[in-house]
């Protein structure tokens, strides 16, 4: 029952719309940044050409692009000739590669759509350039409809896990087998944490902004606090940690409460949102059996 | 310790340990288990697996650190030699690097080895490109710059293609002695013992490695088979902290020489002194960094502080520093075979370069394989390889000038821009206007770039002045400025965030972003710079003679180096700016031009240029089109273009002086 719902839900969410080629509104757009590409493609919206695809397959990896999506390189430096050979009629960037504009718009005009900015929680922004992208396409109705989905399904999952899931929970990635990246509430994953009626036990800011890596003794300042890893963990980190008493002794790891989920975009728009929000459940859901 | 202060040497070092001491008592008081319950126990674990290794790791590796640096400065009888400035931590880096993207199953069995096997192979390397002059220190210290630029600069080719993959290799690079368990301590506890006990086995054969080698063979004494033993120990005593806690830089070079400093003279008494000092420092340092510790971390990783601290150290250090052997830095320049015409030979270059040029606007890859661009499309490319190009070839025609002067002023052969140290200052600068805000526009960035290279060159001026910018305060101020300014940018790359990949990016060099106004500012500075130079010829051609003769003929010396070093150091900071802080180019360039036999400087300045330029287009054309359609760095190409020819350089053992 639970499931058939959960999946109808994600049905709406993103298969709804079938693909359809970006040129049938008349634009074929090129994208910088990832978040805007899973946008597009959750919107059916397949771009003429994007960054680092390799890696987006592995790290981000839905939506999966279509094969002719043409890879233009490193987001911090795309391919400026082949994208001059592709043409495209617009491009995509935000706020991490507007020192790109000059290069860019001499191929097409660029948008910048900002989902990050400091501080802010991102999940609203998301949704705002959800819509921008919408509009730029014709497909108003559309992202109105994903964006309304994806709030719809994140409360829906946050009332399922708000009956099992009792602890505050440390959003973390591992670096090595000592030190971890924690996601604050100026991260997506801590936006949607808290959209989900979750307290996040990482209080402080990203530390992707200006401080060294976290040592794992932090986690041990909020003992009763679930850890979620965000995936992918170096093996060599998967193997050490298990020898690590600190790990070992916390009290989340001895009562399984320390998941790790898949790979997740930790820059993403709405798509890497639902798609965290789905992974949490699937690691927490059945958490009110264990403890 | 200096003479005018009052405190005996040891008074201070207890004092300094003291201080350690009070702040290492403060966090195991903060840390102390309070609470009861799970709360309790968990304290408790931070304070037994925690607090208190890392106290032992910080003494453990600042003891072994001190310990390899002092064998290795008395084997190579060279007081600059340490784990960082001979390469090895960067080889380390490099091995772990490729072995984590690669061989993930060589990381997960033993990270130590794979980091020694790198370690060894870079110092292998740089010895054997040093063997045939005789070690000699500038030499040496040289070599390892250059492969250390090499390594570093693979290494950050390898994690911009990999990306998040490698978060733990930012880690690793910042040196971070946060610990949960005893492991590490016991394995640097075992490193440091057996270092000990082969310094105490090799005491008499030490001894006589610090005669030079014609004194110590004649005394008898396998000298070469004690002289790698001892270099082999050091290097995996070195690799082992390494593996265990990331790179601490710093801490090798000063200890040794602070030991001597404090009046430690026989070996034995420094045997015991360098290690105990070096676990003084770091154990400071680190106590350092966790009482200025915020709530959301430490602000700096350990590693990176070291140098932080260690810089001005190091300046304050290096002109104390009495036991530099210079021998190559007096002797005159080798006169090289002169060319017939060269005129001629000037315009085939010119023709030569032209060809790469043409070739890069012309011939690319697109969707569909390899293209000769054509019609409207080509006038298209050409707007984008145009600037690139000549932003690309402009870089290095200003290396190639710079290499010339710094090559004739310092009359060594090894020597390029990169002594100067403004190419790190210029990433520095970037570093800070990124730190600022990660979206800060292009011109914010170069502004920034420029502010941080003036800086580093006002520094290397007024170090320099007091002896006249002679070759060894070059050599110094540049040293100290490199050092600095890699910390500076090791702590930022350290946090592993959208500003570590720009760095990243730079310090690999890349000519992607490059667009008109910023070749024409490339341009513009090449015009501005280069042609003074050639006007001051004549004081190149007396240069190499020497500082006496080069005085008896009229010159006067002190501002004319004054006037050329400044010169230079413009022309690097402006090159670094578009294709990063490696320098090949520099050093390879002005030495085919004289192999051509380009002797006079104006020639040589000319050549230089040239082929500076040639090589530096060929670069980028390769590497926008070796991975297409994924960018490399320029850097990358030209170590790869100017490698191989640095080590039949230096293996023929020509051009040796002194």
């Amino acid at each position: 029952m639970l499931l058939a719902r959960r999946s109808l839900l994600a049905a709406t969410a993103l298969a709804v719309f079938a693909p359809r080629r970006a040129r049938a509104a008349g634009k074929r757009v090129a994208v910088i940044d990832w978040g805007h590409l899973e946008t597009c493609l959750a919107l059916g919206v397949v771009p003429v050409a994007a960054t680092e695809l390799r890696q987006y397959r592995e790290i981000a990896v839905e939506p999966a692009p279509p094969p002719d999506v043409a890879d233009i390189g490193l987001r911090g430096s795309p391919n400026i000739e082949l994208l001059r050979m592709i043409a495209p009629d617009a491009i995509l960037i935000s706020d991490f590669y507007e020192y790109q504009r000059p290069l860019l718009e001499r191929i097409a005009p660029t948008v910048n759509l900002p989902v990050y900015q400091p501080g802010k929680p991102p999940y609203a922004l998301a949704e705002r350039s959800t819509r921008a992208i919408g509009g730029m396409f014709g497909l108003k109705a559309e992202a109105e409809a994903f964006v309304a989905a994806a709030g719809a399904e994140i409360e829906a999952i946050g009332q399922r896990l708000g009956q099992v899931a009792r602890h505050p929970i440390f959003i973390v990635s591992l670096g090595d087998s000592r030190h971890f990246r924690a996601f604050g509430a100026d991260s997506m994953f801590g936006d949607v944490i808290a959209r989900l009626g979750l307290e996040n036990a990482w209080t402080d800011r990203t530390s992707y902004s200006a401080a060294a890596p976290v040592g794992l003794e932090a986690l041990a300042r909020v003992p009763e606090a679930s850890v979620a890893v965000i995936g992918p963990t170096p093996p060599e980190v998967r193997r050490t940690l298990a020898e690590n008493a600190l790990w070992s002794a916390l009290p989340a790891v001895e009562q399984g409460r320390a998941q790790e989920l898949a790979p997740i975009n930790h820059f993403g728009a709405l798509p890497s949102a639902l798609r965290f929000a789905r992974e949490l459940e699937r690691a927490f859901g059945g958490e009110g059996r264990a403890g | 310790m200096p003479a005018n202060m009052r405190l005996s040497p040891l008074a201070f070092w207890a004092l300094a340990a003291a201080a350690a001491a009070v702040l290492f008592a403060r966090a195991v008081i903060t840390g102390w288990p309070s609470a009861g319950g799970v709360e309790g126990r968990l304290q408790e674990i931070v304070l037994t697996h925690g607090t208190l290794p890392r106290a032992a790791t910080a003494m453990l590796a600042g003891a072994t650190l001190g310990l390899s640096g002092l064998l290795l400065q008395r084997v190579l009888r060279n007081p600059l030699a340490e784990p960082s400035t001979l390469g090895v931590s960067a080889g380390a880096q490099l091995a772990m690097a490729a072995a984590t993207i690669h061989a993930p199953a060589l990381m997960a069995f033993s990270v130590g080895l794979v980091a020694f096997a790198g370690g060894l192979f870079t110092v292998a390397l740089v010895l054997a490109l040093t063997w045939k002059r005789g070690l000699e220190p500038v030499s040496v210290v040289l070599a390892g710059m250059m492969t250390a630029l090499t390594a570093n600069a693979a290494s950050a080719a390898l994690i911009l293609a990999n990306g998040e993959y490698l978060f733990s290799l930012f880690i690793w690079g910042g040196g971070s002695l946060t610990q949960q368990s005893w492991g590490p301590a016991l394995s640097l506890a075992v490193a440091l013992a057996v270092g000990l006990a082969a310094s105490a086995l090799l005491l008499r054969p030490l001894a006589l490695l610090s005669l030079g080698d014609a004194a110590a063979r004649s005394l008898g004494g396998a000298v070469s088979l004690s002289r790698f033993l001892v270099i082999g120990v050091a290097v995996w005593m070195a690799t082992t902290v390494a593996a265990q806690v990331g790179i601490i830089g710093f801490v090798g070079l000063a200890a040794p020489a602070l030991a001597a400093l404090s009046g430690a003279r026989s070996l034995k008494q420094r045997l015991v002194l360098a290690p105990v000092i070096g676990a003084i420092l770091l154990w400071l340092t680190d106590g350092l960094v966790q009482f200025f510790a915020g709530p959301g971390g430490e602000r700096v990783p350990t590693g990176a502080a070291t140098a932080l601290l260690g810089g001005p150290l190091l300046i304050w250090l290096l002109p104390r520093l009495k036991l530099f052997e210079w021998p190559s830095l007096a002797g005159g320049a080798a006169q090289a075979r002169r060319a017939a015409r060269p005129l001629v030979l000037l315009a085939l270059l010119a023709a030569l370069a032209c060809i790469v040029f043409a070739v890069a606007i012309v011939a690319g890859r697109g969707p569909d394989g390899w293209t000769l661009a054509s019609g409207q499309l080509l006038a298209d490319l050409a707007d984008l390889r145009i600037p690139r190009l000549v932003a690309a070839a402009g870089a290095g025609a200003m290396l190639g000038v710079a290499g010339v002067v710094i090559q004739r002023i310092t009359g060594n052969p090894l020597a390029g821009p990169e002594i100067l140290g403004v190419g790190m200052g210029a990433g520095a600068g970037l570093a800070a206007v990124l730190l600022a805000s990660a979206t800060a526009g292009l011109g914010w960035q170069m502004g920034g770039s420029a502010l941080g290279a003036l800086a580093v060159l006002l520094l290397i001026l007024a170090l320099g002045a007091r002896g006249g910018l002679g070759p060894e305060r070059l050599l110094f101020a540049g040293i100290a400025a490199n050092a600095l300014c890699s910390a500076v940018l090791t702590a930022i790359i350290a946090l592993g965030n959208q500003q570590s990949y720009m760095l990243l990016q730079w310090l690999s060099g890349s000519t992607g972003r490059v667009g008109a106004s910023e070749a024409l500012a490339g341009l513009v500075g090449l015009c501005l710079l280069a042609p003074p130079l050639f006007l001051a010829a004549r004081w190149l051609d007396l240069f190499p003679l020497g500082p006496a003769a080069a005085r008896s003929l009229g010159l006067a010396v002190g501002r004319a180096r004054f006037l050329l070093v400044a010169c230079a150091a413009l022309l690097t900071a402006l090159a670094a700016l578009f294709v990063g802080p490696l320098s090949f180019i520099g050093l390879i360039a002005p030495h085919l031009a004289r192999l051509l036999g380009l002797g006079r400087a104006w020639q040589q300045l000319l050549g230089g240029l040239l082929i500076g330029a040639a090589l530096m287009a060929l670069s980028d054309w390769l590497a926008r089109m070796a991975a297409f359609p994924y960018q490399l760095p320029i850097g990358l190409f030209a170590a790869l273009l100017g490698g191989p020819y640095l080590i039949y350089l230096l293996a023929k053992g020509a051009e040796r002086h002194g």
